[in-house]
């Protein structure tokens, strides 16, 4: 077969940054391929990925040696928009791709890009809506869309221009089982096409019998190649040895994820510990019309409900998975519980102390997903100073360096890296005496190292006595860390079980 | 690259800029439905806070357009939020120049920038041409309104086809003081942060 | 029934209408001008099936019309009926550009617009950064809903009365997540050929109709007439 891609003795250093940088890589990829790309966070995944669709070095400048060339282009003296119907690239974030604000621009955005004859877009775009069961989802404003939606209509929008190689930047990050599934089926798809398909990706367990080839990454080198099903042969001790996240889920963590019938409720509420208790989180997104007060909600206003936990016990000081469908009421559950929908009139009973409304800000505190928007100062001392009652630096400094800070106290929390802000933002919840951490989604996009790290610290958290809740689509998060899963569906609790 | 032509990339920023300036300008316009006094301290609040958002684009501006296509942005977004088309043209004017300005620094020296973000802050007057226009019946209204006469006298003894060169010259003034403190945030924060 | 404008008699909508605005009216024939000119993007509302804006318009239009005419003049004593001929003024007189403006958005997609301002011969560059601005607004109050709540968990909302602080809390984090999500945007946009030295098509078909014609005709001939009656006459 005919090699689509070749890459031959790339070296690469992004401007003024040592993270990702290439030594020396060569790889060919034949026509038809699908090739996976793995290996720790700053290895070179992303950045072969933007060798191939041309992002370096025309858009990300750096020091580029060697030549790349993709299905007969010499990419350095080929402009990006000629590349743009011959590579085709889907991104990390679904939030951030899409540059239409509804579904129908989206699908021909690239077409009309590439000036091609109205007659021959709309053509396009019916194939593309026709194959990929996209349907139901056009004609609606992006912004409405779930992360699995919006992930699949950049799926299509890619399509449409008919790309022979189709790059994927980590594309399961932020979504949810089904919509990895509908992830799974179109790559599925694309390969029955016999496009060339090249993965980067932390989450292995859902490429199982789509990949053709592995190849491993490490501090900028190749350092590794396998076929498909070498790779996913592996045992577990290798695969961690390779510090990959696991190629294989084992079947009792599966279950917590998948759909759930409704008449197992299994609740093993914890007897044998100390626990929280939660009375009456109800909550509705729909707007009801009220002239003097709002009616309290209650259990029997049912189907509107987007949270219906009338009662609830949590296992203190220890760590609680939350898992469920993306859309069933996890974020809404941890938004009520740290006292942000005002609406919602839960209280949480610990000891002899009940807390509700305001008070419930006081003892919680939430990681978001996105943990740049709770980042407000100009330095991570300032940071955790800033959350406590009176500044009280010799505190600060215990907190800091017992999450391992203090070497970064003076730097801006926007310079460091991902998984040094969200302890910048735990280390503030503690400075404000949260007893209640609320994590939603903390892995997401993690390799294994970082997640282990994630897992250890809440772990630690759980010891020091604060109760940790952590919502997550990671079974292996859950294995690592987790004392209790709580299963939420449809707003309600499916089940709360040990582990 | 030494290309001096814009890119696709530029007008992404200039859009993601526009939007950020206008809806800060939004909010601070907010604040004019507190009272009528507000409206004349226009000049004042905008320059200062806009020079956030603004100070972090001239980081990202290389080259001859982006100030331009912004002004252009601001005249069609206020033209159809029904700012009527007299100030569109003078808004693009404040763009243009304010653009040459600062080409003439290399984009690069604060010196130039600083002025060139203060001629840029004149198209808040446009705000007031309206006002200006209309100014027998707004003022009618006012009074109407319940507003004595004295306040309604003042306001348009502040509010005029004379005093606009006065407020011409304060938001060129506050324009270039925020220049200088939007410059500091930036140190602060971003370069700090190493993104700029 | 179903009515397509085109954008461009749209645009052209918003700019008579703006004009008409600035110019307050003082004869009868004026007035009646002016009401015809709200009418018509308020029976535009209708046919897009938006009804409840549409009378709400009206109704609101309509009753300022009313009260200044028949219940209140400039000498109305009384505090509200000085406040009521105050608003019912502002009403009058601005109403007609908000409700133009407001249909004109409501009833206009971001590519109908792209493709007007193509064929008006605005450069590409403007049109894209347009574009970008229109995709913007929805992510900032996204993001800023995020910092608010984030802001709230820390109780820092009113930062303990300091204007700065409230101010610089709230701007830097929601300038680095715009700066971030407008470089991802960057590079999802131009892998698929934004910018390239083609001329962008659109699938979007502009065709002026008999309606478009009739409408710029009505607004024509209104400004004219608005402006003979007004300045040359007397």
């Amino acid at each position: 077969m005919k090699n689509i891609i070749e890459i031959n003795n790339v070296s690469f250093h992004y401007k003024g940054s040592d993270e990702g940088l290439l030594n020396n890589v060569s790889l060919s990829i034949a026509q038809g391929e699908t090739v996976l790309l793995c290996g720790a966070s700053g290895s070179g995944k992303t950045t072969i990925i933007r060798l191939i669709n041309g992002l370096i070095p025309h858009y990300y400048p750096g020091e580029l040696s060697g030549s790349v060339n993709v299905a007969g282009h010499d990419i350095k003296n080929t402009e990006l928009y000629d590349l743009a119907g011959v590579v085709g690239t889907v991104f990390q974030n679904p939030r951030s791709q899409f540059f239409s604000v509804d579904t129908d621009g989206e699908i021909v955005f690239g077409p009309e890009n590439i000036g091609l004859a109205p007659k021959e877009i709309k053509n396009r775009a019916a194939a593309v809506i026709e194959e990929m069961n996209l349907k139901k989802l056009m004609g609606r404003s992006l912004f409405e869309l779930s992360g699995g939606e919006k992930q699949k209509i950049a799926c299509g929008s890619v399509s449409a221009l008919l790309p022979n190689i189709i790059l994927l930047d980590e594309p399961s990050s932020n979504l949810d089982w089904g919509a990895i599934e509908e992830l799974k089926k179109e790559i599925k798809r694309w390969k029955s096409e016999g496009k060339t398909i090249i993965i980067s990706e932390h989450r292995l367990w859902y490429l199982k019998d789509v990949l053709d080839r592995v190849i491993y990454m490490d501090n900028g080198n190749i350092a590794g190649e396998y076929t498909g099903k070498e790779f996913f042969a592996f045992s577990d001790s290798k695969i961690k040895e390779l510090k990959l996240r696991p190629v294989k889920i084992e079947e009792k963590f599966m279950s917590k994820f998948s759909s759930l019938s409704h008449e197992s409720v299994n609740k093993q509420e914890p007897t044998d510990v100390d626990s929280i208790e939660l009375k009456n989180f109800y909550f509705s997104y729909e707007k009801r019309p009220y002239i003097f007060r709002k009616k309290k909600l209650t259990g029997a206003d049912g189907d509107i409900l987007s949270l219906n936990i009338q009662e609830l016990n949590l296992p203190k000081g220890t760590v609680t998975g939350i898992t469920g469908k993306n859309g069933t009421g996890k974020s809404t559950f941890l938004r009520c519980l740290c006292g942000l929908e005002k609406d919602c009139k839960g209280e949480i009973i610990s000891g002899d102390k009940i807390y509700k409304g305001k008070s419930l800000i006081k003892i919680s505190y939430m990681v978001m997903q996105d943990v740049n928007h709770q980042l407000f100062t100009d330095s991570v001392e300032a940071e955790v100073l800033l959350s406590m009652q009176e500044e009280n630096k010799a505190k600060c400094t215990e907190i800091l360096d017992s999450l391992g800070l203090l070497e970064f106290k003076d730097k801006h929390p926007m310079a460091l890296s991902g998984g040094q802000k969200q302890r910048v933002a735990i280390a503030s919840a503690i400075a404000a005496g949260a007893k209640l951490l609320l994590f939603d989604e903390p892995t997401s996009g993690l390799d294994y190292l970082h997640m282990e790290k994630v897992a250890s610290l809440l772990k630690e958290l759980a010891n020091s006595g604060s109760t940790v809740l952590v919502s997550t689509h990671d079974p292996e998060l859950i294995e690592l860390c987790c004392d209790y899963v709580l299963q939420i569906d449809e707003g309600k609790v499916a089940g709360l079980e040990k582990i | 690259m030494e290309n001096k032509k814009l890119t696709a990339k530029d007008f992404i920023t200039v859009g993601i800029f526009t939007a950020i300036v206008f809806v800060v300008t939004f909010v601070c316009m907010m604040l004019g439905f507190i009272h009528p006094y507000v409206v004349a301290s226009y000049v004042i609040i905008m320059p200062i806070v806009g020079a956030i958002p603004m100070m972090l684009f001239y980081c990202k501006v290389e080259k001859f357009g982006m100030i331009t296509i912004m002004s252009v942005l601001f005249a069609i977004i206020m033209f159809i939020f029904g700012m009527g088309f007299l100030g569109a043209p003078f808004i693009v004017l404040a763009g243009v120049i304010a653009d040459l300005v600062a080409k003439k620094g290399g984009y690069k020296n604060f010196k130039y920038i600083s002025v060139s973000y203060g001629i840029y802050c004149l198209w808040i007057c446009a705000n007031y041409f309206p006002l200006i226009v209309t100014a027998e019946a707004y003022r009618q209204n006012l009074l109407d309104e319940g507003y004595s006469v004295e306040y309604c006298d003042s306001l348009f003894r502040a509010v005029n086809g004379k005093t606009i060169i006065v407020l011409m010259l304060i938001s060129f003034i506050c324009g270039y003081i925020g220049a200088y403190l939007g410059r500091a945030v930036v140190k602060k924060h971003f370069e700090k942060a190493g993104i700029v | 029934m179903e009515i397509k404008l085109d954008p461009r008699t749209k645009i052209y909508m918003i700019f008579v209408v703006s004009a008409i605005v600035m110019m307050s009216a003082t004869t009868p024939l004026l007035w009646a001008l002016r009401i015809i000119m709200t009418m018509v993007p308020i029976m535009l509302l209708v046919v897009e099936k938006r009804y409840a804006s549409a009378l709400r318009f009206f109704a609101l239009y309509i009753i300022a019309i009313i009260l200044i005419f028949y219940f209140l003049s400039a000498e109305s004593t009384g505090l509200i009926k000085a406040l009521l001929t105050g608003y019912c003024g502002i009403v009058a007189q601005f109403s007609p550009a908000f409700i133009t403006a407001w249909y004109v958005i409501h009833s206009t997609k971001i590519d109908e617009f792209m493709s007007a301002m193509q064929k008006m011969h605005v450069p590409d560059g403007v049109t894209i950064s347009l574009a970008v601005v229109m995709r913007f607004f929805p992510t900032i109050k996204e993001e800023y809903g995020s910092i608010r709540d984030a802001m709230k968990m820390r109780g820092i909302s009113f930062a303990g009365g300091n204007a700065v602080k409230m101010v610089e809390y709230r701007l830097i984090p929601l300038l680095f997540s715009c700066v971030n999500i407008g470089d991802e945007l960057s590079a999802a946009a131009i892998t698929r050929g934004l910018g390239g030295k083609i001329k962008r098509s659109s699938v979007v078909e502009l065709k002026l109709g008999v309606l478009d014609y009739a409408l710029i005709f009505l607004f024509t001939c209104a400004t004219i007439v608005f402006l003979f009656q007004k300045y040359i006459k007397p």
